[in-house]
């Protein structure tokens, strides 16, 4: 470990103690003064990203750099499916509480993953998700778990028995080209804050509000303007019907200006924006919105005009950094579009943005305009395939977790290198009704494009360590493939993340060495969580269709 | 040259390109009906099925199997190989009902036109079929045989795994692609025959086939057939720049070339 401690990272680690020991077993209900403190129950896992600051990071420090090589398996949960497996478990006092797909709970002893219960939705038979039938997890308030569904609704579970409280439809989820809602919620005050997804689908965005209570909408938030409200002119003929921008990830709360940021995906169709001229917003954005209300504070966008499928659905994080001699609030974004943003989160103002992995669309930012990207010209997606583009369709980053430590103050994430191609195609108008010859649909409304056979070293992972107020890169550590699972940082200094190929590694987070891993030979497809269970800090990631809990020997 | 350096013609297997997830435990998915009941041949298999069926696969498949089936996210389909089967029946029940743990999902449109996109899918994974080749294939067996070529590929279960199976090649592959592959065998290399050579810390190099890596370990076929396994602690560098074991037979006799080609397109499988 490191010796040149600073005096923040001892007082922060000796907090993190004094809480460790002081963690006492409350067990439910959550309240919502407990969620705004999450971090001082570090023995819990209580939301999507730990804390409503989207850090994902775990102040336990029983596992540290020194002895993390004794890392073992404590026990596993054999999820017995085939689906990706996304979810982020939440942790109450010794009781974890996880999705498996397609859209079942179970709550498991945290201890030693024996099961306590399951509920399980069924979907109907067709369902809208673009990329695989998965779900990303669970938010709790009081004794109720909510989930949202692939078939479009909000359900509310009873955190004791499993039991269905209230189940409210969204949108109907066969509109358009289909609709589904994949993301964690977020509980806020007495609203869960729920997503969808169907970017690729010709839908049409929102992001909504449920009273936690009874399952009403509270409010809904249009991520594409109606007519006669503001920027609905950034959207050229109809095409603001079909323009996408969903609201497929979670997003972070600021309870001290009562604003909760969320991203927003790309505009439809994804590769061809011929029929959408204007800069669609808020397509690919980050949107402030009034937590109460949901009306707009601010709005920056990352890409305007998208034509690569490069999401701004990552979790926001928000933290105060130094940026140019002076203390800043900000929200630190790394974005698929291989940037990483720097704002204010007061008032969206751009502050500055770095690459963090090749790139070749971008000539800089107009400060005049707030930071609007000055375009390479030449980097469209064109009907015969480019692959002149970097970062790939999949992005620099993309819905895995980053994760920021408050000790080494750095911002880490997964980063992908990924060389891909990207085809314009015909655009059809977006249905879920089966095709027929005649009756053509669906080729232009969910292009992935195609990748043709680039040798597999051509494409690769980093795990890095970002200074935000800087943007520089402090580490690298970098793997074989472009990763789909997210980062954890804790306050043991380490850094927890797992590969495509199943391995699972910890990081020295100060110097980015790689300190222990686990052959866990299933894809990762998700971010790590830690917890207490009997007082011995446990580290749960999932791989395959597995939950692997680690504890120290 | 040594024996082992004739490896023979790297024509392609099926290259999913994803990492796919092994499908285990089917049932408990509730994965796909069983194949036996459905028909046990094709029955739109017309020119005018294969033409609708092309238009359906621009529609439902080509966003990930491309538009000329040539693979992306989901895989190549003009190399002719299925891992779920590639008869009538397996290819119907793979696109009717998708494949589970994969993206690959249930395509929905009505049973006839699942039947025409097997038409059309085989047509894209057959194109050795409506090729006749000009040279003479039993002079290019004999050739064959005596080339060495047997010792890395097999025909009909004889010869070696070094190399990819040729059984029913002249099926799957175009007189194009294996022309090239005898000429230039690192044009087209699928993934699991690509040559790798690690090179170990003690300073010793191993080449082989890559059978898998990942951040910790890499796995290779040897060219003596032998498994060899090395943790990436011990490896200095693996090397990409050599893809192909399969020395280029680009400066044969003229006919011989001719007469080999005509002799792997004579190849059509036990079908």
């Amino acid at each position: 470990m490191s010796t040149k401690r600073n005096p923040a990272w001892a007082l922060a680690a000796l907090l993190a103690t004094l809480a460790t020991q002081s963690l006492s077993a409350q067990g439910l209900p959550i309240t919502y003064e407990r969620l705004l403190q999450a971090d001082q129950e570090p023995g819990n896992w209580l939301m999507y990203s730990n804390t409503y600051s989207g850090w994902r990071f775990s102040r336990l420090n029983q596992i540290t750099t020194q002895n993390v090589k004794n890392l073992r398996v404590k026990w596993m949960f054999q999820g017995r499916h085939l689906e990706k497996f996304e979810t982020t478990p939440l942790v109450v006092d010794g009781v974890m509480y996880l999705t498996r797909p397609e859209n079942a709970i179970y709550a498991l002893d945290a201890l030693t993953g024996r099961q306590l219960w399951m509920y399980e939705y069924r979907n109907p038979e067709r369902t809208f998700n673009c990329c695989g039938k998965v779900n990303r997890g669970l938010a709790i308030l009081g004794t109720t778990l909510f989930m949202n569904t692939l078939d479009m609704h909000v359900i509310a579970i009873d955190a004791k028995s499993g039991r269905e409280l209230w189940k409210t439809e969204m949108y109907d989820h066969t509109a358009a080209g289909g609709y589904a809602a994949t993301g964690a919620p977020l509980v806020v005050k007495d609203k869960v804050i729920v997503g969808m997804a169907g970017g690729e689908r010709g839908v049409s965005g929102f992001l909504d509000a449920y009273d936690t209570k009874t399952g009403e909408r509270l409010w809904r938030f249009n991520t594409i303007p109606q007519p006669g409200e503001a920027n609905f002119g950034t959207w050229a003929g109809d095409s603001w019907k079909t323009g996408g921008a969903s609201t497929w990830n979670t997003g972070s709360y600021d309870p001290e200006t009562n604003t909760l940021y969320w991203g927003t995906s790309n505009p439809w169709p994804d590769y061809n924006g011929d029929f959408r001229a204007g800069d669609n917003l808020y397509s690919c954005s980050v949107l402030a919105l009034d937590a109460d209300t949901g009306k707009l504070k601010w709005h920056y966008q990352f890409t305007p005009h998208d034509l690569h499928d490069w999401d701004s659905t990552q979790n926001p994080v928000l933290i105060d950094t130094e940026f140019e001699g002076h203390m800043r609030k900000t929200i630190a974004w790394p974005n698929r579009n291989g940037f990483f943003y720097l704002l204010d989160r007061t008032n969206g103002k751009f502050l500055s943005a770095t690459a963090f992995v090749k790139q070749t669309w971008n000539a800089g930012f107009d400060l005049e305009y707030n930071g609007r990207p000055k375009i390479v010209p030449g980097m469209d997606p064109t009907p015969e395939g480019t692959d002149k583009v970097w970062p790939g369709i999949d992005g620099g980053a993309n819905w895995m977790s980053h994760s920021y430590s408050p000790l080494t103050k750095y911002l880490y994430v997964f980063a992908r290198e990924e060389r891909r191609v990207f085809t314009k195609n015909e655009v059809q108008h977006p249905t879920t009704e089966p095709a027929t010859v005649a009756n053509r649909t669906g080729a232009g409304a969910f292009n992935r494009g195609r990748a043709p056979r680039f040798a597999p070293e051509e494409s690769w992972g980093k795990a890095i360590a970002i200074d935000p107020g800087t943007g520089a890169i402090k580490w690298e550590h970098k793997v074989i493939s472009p990763p789909w699972g997210g980062l954890m940082s804790t306050a043991g200094n380490l850094v927890f993340g797992g590969t495509l190929e199943g391995v699972i590694f910890a990081l020295n987070a100060t110097t980015g060495e790689r300190l222990w891993t686990f052959a866990s030979n299933g894809p990762v497809y998700g971010t790590a969580i830690s917890y207490l269970a009997a007082g011995k800090q446990l580290v749960s990631i999932p791989a395959g269709d597995v939950i692997v809990t680690f504890a120290l020997e | 040259m040594p024996l082992y350096l004739w490896i023979c013609c790297s024509v392609a297997l099926l290259t999913p390109a994803l990492r796919a997830q092994t499908p285990q435990n089917a049932a408990l998915a509730g994965g796909a009906a069983p194949v036996a009941a459905i028909a046990a041949t094709n029955p739109f298999s017309s020119e005018a099925d294969v033409q609708q069926g092309s238009a359906l696969f621009q529609t439902h498949c080509a966003v990930c199997h491309g538009a000329n089936g040539e693979g992306g996210r989901g895989a190549d389909l003009t190399v002719g190989l299925y891992r779920r089967g590639g008869r009538d029946p397996e290819l119907y029940a793979s696109i009717r009902f998708g494949i589970p743990g994969t993206d690959m999902a249930p395509v929905r449109v009505t049973d006839d036109e699942v039947w025409k996109l097997v038409a059309f899918v085989k047509r894209l994974g057959s194109q050795g079929l409506r090729e006749k080749a000009p040279g003479d294939p039993v002079a290019g067996r004999r050739v064959f045989q005596t080339m060495g070529c047997v010792v890395c590929h097999s025909v009909s279960k004889e010869g070696g795994t070094l190399g990819p199976d040729l059984t029913d090649v002249g099926r799957r592959r175009g007189l194009k692609f294996l022309a090239e592959s005898l000429a230039k065998p690192e044009a087209e290399i699928p993934i699991a025959y690509r040559a790798v050579e690690v090179v170990l810390k003690s300073g010793a190099t191993v080449t082989g086939i890559r059978l898998n890596r990942d951040d910790l370990s890499i796995q290779l076929r040897d060219p003596g057939d032998n498994f060899r396994f090395f943790l990436m602690e011990n490896v200095r560098e693996i090397r990409y720049d050599k893809p192909a074991l399969m020395p280029s037979y680009a400066a044969l006799d003229p006919k011989d070339f001719t007469d080999v080609v005509a002799y792997l397109n004579s190849l059509k499988g036990a079908q």
